[in-house]
């Protein structure tokens, strides 16, 4: 079958030049916003994937339900930990062992008067040993009065970045804390919290209690033996969960959130076909005597519909890679609040095929129906069409 | 030598619940170079007759051999690529492509067939010749004139040197001038490039450059000869 010059496609989209760019910028819109709905929801899976480590146990207390904030343990849980498991990860003699106030309170930013409700974590120097993903890029670990900020804490505190710069400084339960620096954890939830020593985090909240103790297990160490732990120490009410499915379960709290993504994607997808079949049939239609001409001259039907969908396929392509530039540079690390902290919204490999093909498909469904409503035009009444 | 046989061609349109027939039991024989014009009244049939024979409409009962080959019984895909090789028509809009230059219409019907890009260059060069437009090769159609277009027309149909020109009313949207232009190249492609034609007209000062004219009424055909006032019924 002899095909239709490529250039006939390419100028036809140049043939109304104000319909093709509003096409064109009808067709980036719909992708860009697909772009955004699968960046969220990526960045949504990859925050909760990243920050749960197989290797953790999180022991908090059996009361609490699913959620550590409202857990309360007693002080001396991670000493008995250490004293009752073997194996707990131990390196030059100092056991992976992290015990951990969390909480979720209104935090002041110097400089606004504005209460942003923000999430902090007391902790020791042991954190970073079982937080292997956590790392200071700026400034050091905090002293008393002082906290360090994670790369997203400002996104979930609702304030301008150079806000949380080191030096500044934040107010929360009737303290003023100084920044010493900022951390990042792999994209990981802890990001978007405020890390603060553990000793002057009970002082300020006159708490003795601890919310969990985050232990890190050796290679062959097991977590039926935390588990084991937890179950004959009646007394403490304690319970035991991998880190992993601590976040796995939260996923599952977010599933709904997920769904209802995915649901605006096949919405804006939709829409975008209705649009693309619209100025589809709008372009065809007054190329019925061109199209029936061609068929006069010997060009077969495929031929032709086959020049009408790449037209629309260039259109589209077009679209998509616009989109995908625009995507990239100001929708890929946008910082999302959400209540269990702050994520960035990303634009990968996946987001990419979604939403570019998503544009490939709707440039398909967009110019196959007119194509072949154009088709079904006889050859006599086709030549005569004005 | 006989080119195209129309064998007992029998048209038929459903309108509504009458039936009308354009054309009935029609036969007619069109010889190698033969420069033949259709005239009838408007709905006579004549424009339907010359699509049928072109390969782009569909007979009810009947047989159209064009060089032997029955065309009716060719499916819609064989019926497009012998069309392709062996009809050239002329159209009375003209319908050029409007986002294509003059050389690249003319250059249209030969991306159909098998031949070398030098071969199509040389080819579209001599049509643009033959129809005096070689300094308009890279207008686009909206920057010619209606008798421009339609020499571009021409030169689109036969450029493929095809076995048969069909030109339904070629001059209908003409002025007097552009239309004696356009008969007289249509006698040149007849008398210069020995290529058969066959032209459908309302206009009798343009079917007399025809070297046969026949006349299509109440369904049947009549050929009058060139410079006589004799009417033979052409029966094969």
């Amino acid at each position: 079958m002899k095909t239709l010059p490529w250039e006939y496609g390419v100028r036809n989209l140049f043939r109304r030049p104000t319909r093709t760019a509003l096409t064109l910028v009808g067709l980036t819109t719909v992708i860009l916003l697909i772009f955004v709905v699968v960046a969220f929801i990526r960045g949504l899976e990859a925050s909760l994937a990243a920050s749960g480590d197989e290797d953790v146990v999180l022991v908090y207390a059996l009361s609490s339900g699913a959620d550590i904030e409202n857990s309360s343990i007693p002080a001396r849980t991670p000493a008995l930990l250490a004293a009752s498991l073997d194996g707990i990860q131990r390196r030059f003699d100092v056991q992976h062992i992290s015990p951990e106030v969390y909480l979720g309170t209104r935090i002041t930013v110097a400089g606004t008067d504005k209460k942003g409700l923000g999430l902090v974590r007391g902790v020791t120097t042991a954190a970073p040993l079982v937080r292997s993903k956590m790392q200071i890029v700026e400034g050091e670990w905090p002293g008393p009065g002082e906290v360090l900020a994670g790369k997203l804490a400002h996104s979930k505190l609702g304030c301008r970045e150079e806000a949380l710069s080191v030096g500044s400084t934040v107010t929360f339960d009737g303290r003023e804390w100084r920044i010493s620096g900022r951390f990042t954890a792999a994209g990981s939830a802890f990001e978007s919290e405020l890390w603060c020593p553990l000793q002057d985090m009970q002082t300020a909240l006159k708490r003795q209690d601890l919310s969990l103790v985050a232990v890190k297990m050796a290679p062959g160490g097991s977590l039926a033996d935390v588990e084991m732990f937890c179950s004959e120490r009646l007394d403490l009410e304690l319970k035991a969960v991998p880190e992993a499915q601590y976040y796995a379960s939260l996923q599952q709290h977010y599933k709904p959130v997920r769904l209802l993504g995915w649901v605006v994607v096949w919405l804006i997808a939709g829409a975008g076909v209705f649009a693309g079949l619209n100025t589809m049939y709008g372009a065809v239609v007054g190329r019925v005597r061109e199209l029936s001409t061609l068929q006069a001259m010997g060009f077969r039907r495929r031929a032709i519909t086959m020049s009408l969908i790449q037209e629309a396929v260039l259109l589209s392509v077009g679209g998509s890679l616009i989109a995908a530039l625009v995507a990239f540079l100001l929708v890929n690390g946008t910082a999302v609040r959400f209540t269990m902290g702050a994520f960035a919204l990303r634009v990968d490999s996946l987001a990419v095929v979604i939403g570019c093909g998503t544009g490939l498909v709707l440039g398909l469904l967009g110019a196959v129906p007119p194509a072949m409503k154009a088709m079904r035009v006889t050859v006599v009444e086709g030549i005569k069409a004005v | 030598m006989t080119l195209v046989q129309v064998k007992n061609v029998t048209k038929q349109y459903a309108n509504g619940e009458e039936t009308i027939t354009p054309l009935n039991e029609v036969n007619l024989e069109v010889h190698q170079g033969d420069f033949l014009s259709l005239m009838g009244a408007s709905g006579s049939g004549k424009s339907t007759l010359l699509n049928m024979i072109a390969g782009i409409d569909e007979v009810t009962s009947g047989e159209i051999l064009v060089e032997g080959t029955d065309i009716t019984k060719l499916s819609r895909g064989k019926l497009a690529d012998w069309r392709a090789s062996h009809v050239g028509y002329i159209f009375q809009t003209h319908n050029l492509i409007p986002v294509l230059t003059a050389y690249e219409n003319v250059e249209m019907p030969l991306l159909l067939l098998k031949m070398s890009a030098a071969e199509r260059r040389k080819r579209v060069e001599i049509a643009l010749e033959a129809v005096n437009l070689t300094d308009r090769a890279t207008h686009y159609p909206r920057q010619m004139s209606g008798g421009q277009e339609q020499r571009v027309g021409i030169a689109r149909a036969i450029v493929a040197s095809p076995t048969l020109v069909v030109a339904d009313e070629p001059t209908g949207n003409l002025d007097d001038e552009t239309t004696e232009q356009i008969l007289e190249l249509l006698q040149r492609v007849n008398n210069e490039l020995g290529m058969t034609l066959l032209m459908v007209t309302h206009d009798i000062e343009a079917s007399e450059i025809a070297k046969r004219q026949i006349r299509l009424e109440r369904g049947k055909l009549t050929e009058r000869q060139a410079g006589s006032a004799k009417s033979t019924v052409t029966a094969a």
